[in-house]
């Protein structure tokens, strides 16, 4: 038989019964049983990918030349407007739009973690983590193909980049797991209130202008700081900097941490009181 | 070994609907005062299982009957671990496989052979594995070339032959079934008929939620007999049925 897993058994005890897990320890069982068939979301994923450039000729490298042409227009013009040299400003912004549509996607998928899912969830019996996995690890394979950008652009441009490049993967993994409080939480609301996905859509287009991702904080002058507290920027800058041969601003890594602290424990909260009703909402 | 037991389960949920879906009229219900809340929310709570107690072992093959929403679906989701009841009790030893619905886990822009993979994988089987059973899966759909077309080119009985071949290409040792088949031609039904029986011969339990009282008598040994989620008569399967024969001629003689 394929799977020994831990689907074999299935035990819910009532409220009033003794032995039933708490729902903290339920909400736990599910996030590590979750993690650990990364077999199946990644497999998910990966088909996301392919199926939706199916029938087209670059497949998912669409998305790479979609952002190529977004860098070249908005390079060039923005270079000009606010007076820098395009040498500078080409992979400041290349950097800056890339890990942008990795987050503002994360954030704006997220709102379809269990709602997209309605029909696997009514029917099959799956950790609820799975969907949340599938769909950072989807964002991840877009960010990849985006990513193949970055070398030439660098090279293009005479950047190098410094030993602070090591920080990028802890970087990527914080902003992961940024990906899954996010998911679970906005999933939840979204699945709950039909009216949050808009909401958050309008937002998240607010956001990218009030952002320092197309310019630098720098820009703010005796404001500086207010632009490097947004988290956004921070999730930006740890991976950005050390790419462009720089250091990151000075409290970019503690906002990210504490983003990353409150939300997950803001998400896991939730996640546990309320996972039960997942499938009625969906 | 396959073990079943539900103890005292009642679920309740909520049904969303209307403006019950809406977050602002939800902080605007919550920023006035109580009664008003309750109707600007628009939130109904279902109780769909009513203290349900139940106990099967192997070789069980229980028929659950009753009109349109008596909670036969939904016990089947309680089984499947799909829903937590709110109270009570619920304990399943043994691989489950639940097929509620013909459809779901085939994504319509995959192919037929895609698709085998994928829902295989749904039903917790490794792609590794599931590649050993694909050629038998093909063999019993007669699909032949469709299999390599986007399953959204399928008519619905071709997509029922598909999710019924995948979902018992594995004999589970507890299986759960909703009534779907019937949309297939009759020669697939007699097919699945056959495979069926092999398949309910390997299965250590089988709960069948169904309508046709001539299949639950020739598939089933035990019965529950489910009214407004209630269990209004539970035990052998002629004797349920006599019952739910009685209830549903008493409705007929009051209508």
């Amino acid at each position: 038989m394929p799977s020994a897993t831990s689907s074999d058994t299935n035990d819910f005890r009532g409220l009033a019964g003794t032995s039933r897990p708490s729902r903290t320890v339920q909400a736990t069982t599910d996030l590590i049983t979750g993690l650990g068939k990364i077999w199946l979301w990644a497999e998910l994923a990966k088909q996301d990918t392919r199926l939706r450039y199916r029938g087209s000729l670059l497949g998912p490298f669409w998305l790479t030349i979609s952002t190529i042409v977004m860098i070249g227009s908005m390079g060039f013009l923005y270079a000009k407007l606010f007076h820098t040299d395009v040498s500078s400003y080409l992979p400041f912004l290349t950097l800056g739009l890339i890990v942008w549509q990795f987050v503002a996607s994360l954030i704006n998928e997220g709102c379809g973690t269990f709602t997209a899912v309605s029909s696997i969830l009514q029917q099959v019996r799956l950790p609820y983590s799975v969907h949340v996995y599938r769909l950072v690890f989807r964002n991840l394979l877009v960010l990849a193909h985006n990513f193949v950008i970055v070398p030439f652009i660098l090279f293009m441009f005479h950047v190098t980049p410094n030993w602070g490049v090591v920080w990028i993967l802890p970087a990527l993994l914080v902003l992961c797991l940024n990906g899954v409080w996010v998911s679970i939480l906005f999933g939840m609301l979204s699945a709950r209130f039909r009216d949050v996905p808009p909401i958050v859509a309008s937002f998240v287009q607010v956001v990218f202008f009030v952002t320092p991702v197309f310019w630098s904080p720098d820009a703010l002058g005796a404001w500086k700081s207010l632009g490097e507290l947004n988290p956004i920027f921070a999730a930006i800058d740890v991976v950005r900097a050390p790419l462009l041969g720089l250091h990151t601003a000075p409290y970019s890594w503690s906002v990210l941490l504490l983003v990353t602290l409150l939300g997950c424990s803001g998400s896991f909260a939730i996640f546990a009181r309320l996972r039960y009703r997942i499938p009625f909402w969906a | 070994m396959a073990v079943v037991r539900l103890e005292r389960v009642f679920l309740e949920y909520p049904v969303y609907h209307g403006s019950s879906r809406s977050l602002k009229k939800a902080l605007l219900a919550a920023s006035t005062q109580g009664n008003l809340a309750r109707d600007a929310l628009d939130r109904v709570n279902v109780r769909a299982l009513n203290n349900i107690d139940l106990e099967l072992r192997n070789g069980d093959r229980l028929a659950l009957i009753g009109p349109n929403g008596a909670g036969k679906t939904t016990l089947l989701k309680v089984l499947a671990g799909i829903y937590e009841p709110t109270q009570g009790c619920v304990v399943t030893s043994g691989r489950v496989s639940a097929l509620l619905d013909a459809q779901v886990g085939l994504n319509p822009d995959a192919t037929g052979r895609e698709n085998i993979i994928l829902r295989g994988m749904y039903m917790d089987i490794h792609p590794r594995e599931m590649v050993k059973h694909a050629d038998e899966v093909a063999a019993f759909t007669e699909l032949g070339q469709y299999l390599d077309m986007p399953v959204r080119t399928y008519s619905a009985g071709m997509m029922i032959r598909l999710a019924f071949a995948i979902s018992t290409c594995v004999p589970p040792e507890i299986l759960l079934m909703d009534e779907w088949l019937a949309a297939g031609d009759a020669h697939f039904l007699a097919k699945a008929h056959r495979r069926m029986e092999a398949f309910v011969q390997a299965s250590n339990i089988l709960v069948l939620a169904s309508h046709s009282i001539p299949l639950v008598q020739e598939w089933c040994n035990r019965a529950i007999f489910l009214q407004q989620g209630y269990v209004a008569a539970s035990g052998d399967i002629n004797e349920v049925i006599a019952a739910y024969r009685r209830t549903l001629q008493m409705g007929a003689s009051a209508a």
